[in-house]
């Protein structure tokens, strides 16, 4: 268990599908998976779309794609390739494996009007060439919808991606220097034969020009790079790997084609295209994981909002960002992004502007501030006034790609660059040294053995260390649903003595009890229409409780809402100001049950909504977990006593305080950490902003798009909390296998500098162990996660605990 | 031993051809994607002849 049946991948605690194989049920991981098994254990090949029923019993509700077909949003996402020819390409997520790329292929290739499609399974993109007259973008994004995907388009523009330019020019590069590589070495064989039986002198020459020829394009094509990264560093003062490798392949090639044409001395073609091969195939190796690992992060985060709610007389209709025009008014939602630039309209909004400042914590802006697209709106929902938009805002939203790339270097790597630089430095010494050594004492073996240090020696292993390991471990996470934005967070992970938990949304998932809805005035259904509109822009759990359970009932439209933190919203509807949350801020006086939602107006109360909780699936498990391994755990909520007590009874929580404002949170997370313990907090991401980032690691748990906005270094997007888990696992292995790399790299080093000092390591295979070095750290990256991969296994259905299931008040 | 002033440069010809198509296969897209295109087989019309699609 706990394994999908098809693919082998673990599943994902909040997945439970089981796909039917010859009355068994089995547990898969993804809908492809289930397609795929059920369709080879031959229960409906024949009617394949009976399939498709299955996972169609899952619909979503999601409904809102019609904007997609709106011309001027269409423009930006839908590429126009001939007269009924357009091309789209979606970012989907929760296609998770080939078998994904599968199902979606076949279903998207059997409606009409759709000419191809291509689905790419690592990128998680499906692209998508289709008679627009016959159907519509929306429908496409309906069908995967019907899947159980979620499909997010992508500009048009992103489709020619760096990245893709970036591997295909590795590809070719390494080709390059494979084949040259194979010819050199054929070549050196003939050679060094011909120097224990004898060769033609004219023979050897040709060889020699030969093994010159095929070593050109290795040195001058497939080595560019190295040599260009040579001179940024040269021109940045900045010492690190690029550096002695472009001198050991330029001297070693310029010595062997001075020999070649003056017809004596020894040649190296064939050590310095396999120096070369061997260097761009560690190269590839990692490129590949580094894609993988921050394709759906990337992405995601990329994601602008594509749509606004504009404001037309009293009420709000949903249009494209691009048809915006400056004048407009905007509604943005609470823990939404802005998606232009403008003038706020509301009193004052908390604005998390981290994206553009780098400064975490939020500001507060008054009425008539200007606020920034791509800044985050903490406690709306809010209005603004169009100021700039298109092109305008664009800047910050390259300003915000640019920081999110270059601050994203992580410790760990500059720490290992510094090192890798220090050791440079040395190695270039140590070769000089050796080489007026030999002058002195041998000048014909004196460029051999300086050339062997320079190669033998290379800060590869060393700095290839923390990045293949970094990236092994985010990758691996990322396939378990772990996303980590802030490569930091992952290390510092590794170190956490201490978990604070937010309860609501996080260990437990409220439910609106329908049932029990007790009216003052009106009728059930009115009463939770008008609680529901109230609801309308807020991103706390229990206001999408509140939607969830309003599902079907028609909402009246909702004006001036607010948030009172640690209260409860308001707003007017009609000629009624309404107020809703808590009994204190509903009806003011003193609390009397926190078990409730109340709505009231002027006049009183006019409903109850009784809140029933019950703990996340995986909650208990992970917490006990974590507690055997001696990490405290803790519970921080803004409830009332009684049912956070409950919770941490239920969980064996000693540590645990009630009715914390997010200022008291703040101050016990400063504490904690006063007192010398590493934190990591766990919350919703959006409502716990201030107090996740108060913390040495952020946690953020949820799902969707929603989540790339998040103020967190790492995102448990689809693992629920059982994530932290395998995230601690993984962290911990990965600082140990480091370090691993790090002493073997310096034994390495130690062992086989002196060696070719003294003369003792010809360079060709100074440059095979220089290689095996490096291939060796990535190799021992690789083992990050098969260690102790079963050490937490995630248990399918824990049993379920229902707490504070209270009555009506 | 003649022949190999004939051979190499014929096999660096072979070679020079091997790289182009190479290059032309890259710029083709072809190796883009490594993982869906395993699942292709699958998507044809008729019954899967062998049941060892399945890994555990």
């Amino acid at each position: 268990m706990g394994s999908c049946f098809h693919c082998g991948e673990s599943v994902p605690p909040d997945v439970r599908l089981s796909a039917n194989v010859g009355g068994d049920m089995r547990p898969v991981c993804c809908i492809g998976c289930q397609a795929a098994v059920e369709w080879i254990a031959g229960l409906g090949l024949a009617d394949y779309y009976r399939l498709r029923e299955g996972p169609a019993v899952r619909a979503t509700s999601e409904s809102g794609y019609a904007e997609w077909d709106r011309p001027r949003l269409a423009r930006m996402h839908v590429r126009i390739l001939g007269a009924d020819r357009s091309e789209a390409v979606l970012l989907v997520e929760g296609l998770r494996c080939a078998a994904c790329a599968w199902l979606i292929e076949r279903a998207l290739t059997s409606a009409p009007g759709v000419h191809e499609v291509g689905v790419n399974a690592v990128m998680r993109r499906v692209r998508i060439v289709f008679d627009p007259q016959s159907i519509r973008l929306s429908d496409l994004m309906q069908a995967l919808a019907r899947l159980g995907y979620a499909p997010h388009p992508l500009c048009a523009a992103a489709i020619d991606s760096l990245r893709q330019r970036e591997s295909r020019i590795a590809m070719k590069r390494l080709a390059v220097a494979g084949l040259g590589t194979m010819q050199a070495m054929m070549y050196a064989v003939a050679l060094y034969a011909g120097v224990f039986d004898g060769i033609d002198s004219s023979v050897r020459e040709f060889f020699r020009w030969m093994g010159m020829l095929v070593a050109t394009p290795v040195v001058l094509y497939s080595a560019s790079a190295f040599f260009a990264g040579a001179v940024r560093e040269w021109r940045a003062h900045r010492l690190s790997m690029d550096t002695p490798i472009a001198i050991a392949i330029a001297s070693i090639y310029m010595a062997s084609a001075a020999a070649t044409m003056r017809g004596s001395g020894e040649v190296y073609f064939d050590s310095v295209s396999m120096f070369v091969f061997f260097l761009l195939l560690g190269r590839y190796v990692e490129m590949r994981t580094r894609h993988r690992a921050s394709d759906v992060v990337d992405a995601l985060a990329r994601l602008q909002p594509a749509t606004a709610e504009r404001r037309v007389g009293e009420r709000y209709e949903t249009v494209g960002v691009h048809e915006l025009e400056i004048g407009d008014r905007v509604r943005v939602a609470s823990g939404s992004t802005f998606p232009v630039d403008g003038t706020l309209v509301a009193a004052r909004c908390l604005v998390d502007e981290s994206v553009l400042t780098g400064e975490s914590a939020p500001r507060s802006h008054l009425a008539g501030d200007a606020v920034i697209a791509g800044s985050i709106a903490l406690d709306g929902p809010v209005e603004i006034v169009v100021l700039r938009l298109g092109a305008d805002t664009l800047l910050a939203g390259i300003a915000r790609m640019v920081t999110r790339a270059g601050s994203a270097r992580p410790r760990l790597v500059t720490i290992a660059d510094a090192a890798a630089a220090r050791f440079v430095l040395r190695i270039l010494a140590i070769t000089a040294l050796t080489a007026v050594a030999w002058l002195i004492l041998d000048p014909v073996r004196a460029f051999a053995s300086a050339v062997s240090v320079l190669v033998i020696s290379c800060p590869c292993a060393f700095a290839l260390a923390a990045p293949a390991s970094l990236t092994r471990a985010v990758a691996l996470l990322a396939r378990n649903g772990v996303l980590v934005v802030d490569a930091n967070a992952l290390e510092t992970l590794a170190h956490v003595d201490r978990f604070v938990f937010d309860k609501t949304g996080t260990l437990t998932e409220p439910r609106i009890d329908i049932a029990g809805i007790s009216v003052s005035r009106g009728t059930p259904e009115e009463a939770l229409g008008l609680a529901a509109a109230l609801e309308q822009g807020s991103t706390h759990p229990l206001a999408q409780a509140l939607r969830v359970a309003a599902v079907g009932v028609e909402l009246p439209l909702a004006s001036a809402l607010g948030i009172t933190a640690g209260g409860g919203v308001f707003g007017r509807i009609g000629e009624r100001e309404l107020r809703l949350g808590r009994t204190t801020f509903a009806l003011g006086g003193v609390g009397l049950d926190d078990d409730v939602l109340v709505l009231a107006d002027s006049l009183g109360e006019i409903a109850r909504f009784p809140v029933n909780e019950r703990l996340r699936q995986e909650v208990p498990a992970t917490i006990s977990t974590l507690q055997g391994e001696g990490a405290d755990c803790e519970l921080l909520s803004g409830d009332h006593p009684a049912r956070v007590a409950t919770v941490a009874a239920a969980l064996g929580l000693r540590a645990w305080s009630a009715r914390a404002t997010p200022t008291d949170k703040l101050m016990r997370i400063q504490k904690l950490r006063e007192d010398g313990h590493v934190v990591a907090m766990i919350g919703d991401g959006v409502n716990d902003a201030p107090v996740l980032a108060a913390a040495d690691v952020a946690i953020a748990i949820g799902s969707g798009a929603a989540l790339a906005h998040a103020a967190s270094g790492i995102l448990l997007a689809e693992s629920g909390v059982a994530g932290i888990l395998r995230a601690r696992d993984i962290a911990r292995q990965m600082l140990r296998i480091l370090q691993r790399n790090l002493r073997w790299t310096y034994a390495y080093n130690i062992v086989a500098v002196p060696l070719a000092a003294f003369g003792l390591v010809p360079p060709w295979l100074a440059a095979l162990g220089m290689s095996a070095s490096s291939l060796l750290v990535v190799a021992n990256s690789f083992a990050i996660g098969r260690v102790n991969a079963t050490r937490h296994p995630i248990k399918p259905h824990p049993p379920v605990v229902a707490i504070a299931a209270s009555g009506a008040a | 031993m003649n022949i190999i002033l004939l051979l190499i440069p014929v096999s660096l010809i072979l070679l020079g051809i091997g790289v182009t198509a190479f290059f032309w296969a890259v710029e083709d897209a072809q190796f883009d994607d490594l993982d869906s295109p395993g699942l292709m087989p699958l998507a044809e019309e008729s019954m899967p002849i062998v049941k060892s699609e399945t890994p555990p």
